[in-house]
């Protein structure tokens, strides 16, 4: 699903350009290169999965314009934060764990995660910034596997048309495989 | 964050017991680093908490299921993890294993719990929940009787869609000895049968949610892992549209086609090798088609008129080609080097057995893998041994005095149909002769007519015309089917490689090639030359494989993955970057003596295990022809044999450990233990 009231945001790509293979990747590196830990409570992108048809969802912040997060903050400006880029980011050691920026989030699931803990101290809000410090850029994208996620403001990819593609080899068929390889089964 | 959270471990097992549904805390680090996690962690529970006597269904009998210090760091592969119990399914029945993926094992660690152990037997059927420390025992009525996904559903209809489950389906519940245990889509814990085990302790699943973390020690490291374990390609994976169906000689056109996608098994692994089949037939009524999981072996549920072809690079590898069986499961192997000295020979393709068992039908192999995916029935069983045997009995003319009430043919979706029904509900006097799986089947009906008489229909491709003498039950050992073993399925490996499988069953439980394939390098077949059992170097790589085997349960990784022959340090550095405990290859490989040593007692303690016992249960096996027409004399295994245990540091008459191998690897007690029921060698 695309807002139209988004800034630009992280996306799932068509299945047919690359099925999601239900790694969790995407909320393992997240959570732990924000946090240094895996846990559901840390990750800032979710994947939503479907069994038993293994067609999974991904979901980001969708990074709306009108930030209603942002706008329900009690500590807005402090706890979040808009970037120059438009982006609001988090700071947590501002943040209260107050739960409202989540409430506030207009999409299901919330695209604002919690920390769960008995410990006050412990619960923050986790929410995608795109990794605005990280040169690199959203370090989900980087390392998903398969490549089934990436930029709103970037053109769907059509398989096929990435000379990269192409060069590591496209996943052949059965037949190819059959026909010109003799590696078998296990 | 807790002060117990160590990284990689939790610090907790639970204990949960059916009986009297209480639950105690067990500390993992009783356990470990010592036993490392996973199975070998396993394997030193039921040591010590199993006393001999006890069987797969009785109420002592436990259900230990444990992940790795990996589990959920995101370490590529470390989402597998382990049951282990006494397995109804092997014959005689005794201790042995199988693991799984999914999301299970991280989801466990985030609930706090680095495994459980299932006790006792519930008066009713039940299912547990586990919320972080708060573990339930619900009411399972109602779902008794679902089949598995439906039962999948209704988990998550009363806890919602973040829980992850386990759960059996009427199979297990029927205790049919190769009945499984699942949890996602198709992801299953099949070999040995635990989930009969389940069902005897009227335990339907269990479920979980988990509110915590896994925190890994080396997150730099980590990442070097991911990028570097399996080379991942790092580009997308299409839906494949493929219009024919099947492998060698088992090949059809499909009509309409069909679509593949690829999946991972198990959390945070880097890699897709699980085979989608999408919008498949379906085998009820609820639904005209489904999404199936599959990998490996279902493609002969489809058409086995041939036996899968081998060539030698899927055994014996070199630097210039070596490729990871998640790329094979993938359809993504690599570009081949064409500067490896040895090409020609690594690709020299043989063709499988000619065994006109079943023509290729993408419907009815449809249907029969949903039936096995629903039911909760291991598919391995299934294919490679209940159809085979109703194929090759039928050609015999077996069959006619049995009583099937409609005609047996493997061919046939009604009867695929009717037989898996039959079984997976004890329907009758043969429903409940074949829920006892195939090797108490046939020796139920007399195994002489029923597992050994000669089945006329195979033929060899390596020499044309050779008809080959095998039996009409692929049987090898310890109510195993036959598994890349120079006979049956996947027989056409060379004799070095069946000869290092067999040796690999021999010392075990169960088929351990889901978790011990024989692999290694070219170089070392050119050094084990054409006297394979007199060959130390293949008794070293034997025992590699069986490390690695041991210790994929533990650290823990998987098949696909490990062992990568030409990154022998790979395991010892995962386990490092996930818990900070530095360890060196060798160490790693000390840990698995252990965790080997362990299993060694127990079977030795509770299951009378010697020489004798292991040496007669697998060379029978042997006898039958490979599609060279070779076998193994007597005397050449016997030798094989002593060397393997010289090697291991056993006693070659008996195969029992020496005291001097129990202290090596720091088992005294279990020394003291051996000695004390005369099981020490002198």
């Amino acid at each position: 699903m695309t807002s139209n009231n988004s800034n630009r945001h992280i996306v799932q790509y068509p299945k047919e350009y690359s099925l999601c293979a239900g790694c969790t990747t995407c909320e393992i590196v997240c959570s732990l290169l924000h946090d240094g830990v895996v846990g559901h409570g840390y990750n800032r992108i979710f994947l939503q999965r479907s069994e038993p048809d293994m067609l999974h969802t991904i979901h980001a912040c969708m990074q709306c314009e009108d930030h209603p997060c942002y706008e329900k903050c009690p500590k807005k400006e402090r706890a979040m934060v808009i970037d120059e880029n438009g982006v609001v980011y988090i700071n947590e050691d501002e943040c209260i764990g107050c739960g409202l920026c989540a409430k506030a989030c207009p999409y299901t699931p919330s695209r604002i995660n919690m920390v769960k803990s008995s410990d006050r101290k412990l619960r923050k809000a986790k929410k995608c910034d795109l990794c605005r410090t990280r040169p690199e850029g959203p370090a989900c994208i980087e390392w998903c596997p398969v490549r089934c996620i990436g930029m709103s403001d970037e053109p769907v990819p059509v398989y096929g048309d990435n000379e990269n593609e192409e060069a590591g080899g496209t996943a052949p068929s059965g037949e190819e495989l059959t026909d010109e390889l003799a590696y078998g089964v296990a | 964050m807790s002060e117990r959270i160590k990284y990689g471990y939790i610090g907790k097992i639970a204990r949960i017991n059916l009986t009297d549904e209480t639950v105690s805390v067990v500390d993992t680090f009783d356990y470990v680093p010592k036993y490392i996690g996973g199975r070998a962690v396993a394997n030193r529970i039921f040591y010590d908490e199993v006393a001999p006597g006890v069987g797969a269904f009785d109420p002592e009998n436990k259900v230990i299921y444990m992940t790795g210090p990996t589990t959920g760091t995101g370490i590529p592969t470390g989402g597998r993890s382990v049951f282990c119990s006494i397995a109804a399914n092997n014959y005689p029945e005794q201790y042995a294993w199988s693991g799984i993926g999914g999301w299970i094992g991280a989801e466990l660690k985030f609930a706090g719990w680095d495994g459980i152990i299932i006790e006792g037997k519930a008066k009713e059927p039940v299912y547990i929940f586990i919320e972080d420390d708060n573990i339930q025992f619900i009411n399972a009525a109602p779902l008794w009787g679902m089949l598995v996904h439906r039962t999948q559903a209704a988990i998550r209809e009363a806890h919602g869609d973040d829980v992850i489950s386990c759960v059996i389906g009427p199979a297990g519940e029927n205790l049919v000895r190769n009945a499984s245990i699942t949890t996602s889509s198709d992801n299953v814990a099949a070999k040995a049968g635990l989930g009969a085990v389940f069902g005897s302790k009227n335990l339907k699943a269990f479920a979980v949610r988990g509110t915590g973390v896994v925190v890994p020690a080396d997150i730099e490291k980590l990442f070097y892992l991911r990028k570097h374990m399996g080379t991942p390609y790092m580009r997308p994976s299409p839906i494949i549209h493929e219009e024919e169906h099947g492998m060698d000689g088992n090949r059809i056109a499909v009509e309409g086609g069909w679509d593949r996608g690829q999946v991972a098994c198990s959390h945070g692994c880097n890699q897709h090798c699980c085979r989608l089949m999408m919008n498949v037939p379906s085998a009820f009524p609820e639904r005209e088609t489904v999404n199936q999981v599959e990998k490996c072996v279902g493609i002969f549920a489809y058409g086995f008129q041939e036996d899968c072809s081998w060539s030698p690079i899927m055994t014996w590898e070199t630097k210039e080609n070596s490729v990871l069986p998640c790329k094979m499961l993938s359809n993504e192997p690599p570009p081949i080097n064409p500067d490896d000295p040895y090409l020609d020979v690594l690709f020299d393709r043989v063709s499988g057995d000619i065994t006109n068992y079943w023509k290729p039908d993408f419907r009815k192999g449809s249907v029969m893998m949903h039936l096995c995916n629903e039911y909760g029935i291991d598919k391995w069983d299934v294919i490679i041994w209940y159809m085979t045997w109703i194929a090759s009995c039928k050609a015999e003319g077996l069959l006619d005095d049995l009583g099937f009430a409609m005609e047996p043919d493997a061919e046939s979706e009604e009867f695929v149909r009717y037989f898996l029904d039959m079984i997976t509900y004890r329907k009758g006097r043969l429903g409940e002769i074949f829920a006892e799986g195939m090797a108490r089947a046939t020796r139920s009906l007399g195994h002489e007519k029923y597992g050994k008489t000669i089945y006329n229909g195979r033929y060899s491709q390596v020499i044309p015309g050779l008809r080959l003498d095998i039996p009409v039950s692929l049987e090898s050992a310890w109510g195993m089917s036959y598994h890349w073993a120079g006979r049956g399925y996947e027989a056409t490996i060379d004799k070095p490689g069946w000869l290092a499988v067999a040796l690999e069953l021999m010392t075990v439980t169960r088929d351990n090639q889901t978790v011990a394939h024989f692999h290694d390098t070219y170089d070392h077949l050119l050094a084990i030359g054409d006297d394979p059992c007199h060959s130390e170097v293949l008794i070293d790589s034997v025992i590699m494989n069986e490390n690695k085997g041991e210790m994929k349960d533990s650290i823990s990784t998987c098949e696909w993955q490990s062992p990568d022959l030409f990154w022998t340090s790979m395991e010892a550095e995962m386990y490092t970057a996930a818990t900070g405990i530095e360890v060196t290859e060798e160490e790693i490989n000390d840990a698995a003596e252990r965790s080997k040593l362990l299993m060694r007692a127990i079977t030795m303690r509770n299951f009378g295990r010697d020489r004798e016992m292991e040496v007669n249960a697998v060379f029978p096996t042997l006898q039958y022809p490979d599609p060279r027409g070779e076998t193994v004399t007597w005397d050449d295994w016997n030798d094989f044999v002593d060397l393997y245990y010289k090697k291991r540091g056993w006693d070659i008459a008996t195969g029992w450990p020496t005291r001097e191998t129990w202290e090596r690897y720091g088992l005294k007690d279990v020394a003291d233990d051996m000695a004390a029921i005369g099981k020490l060698p002198a």
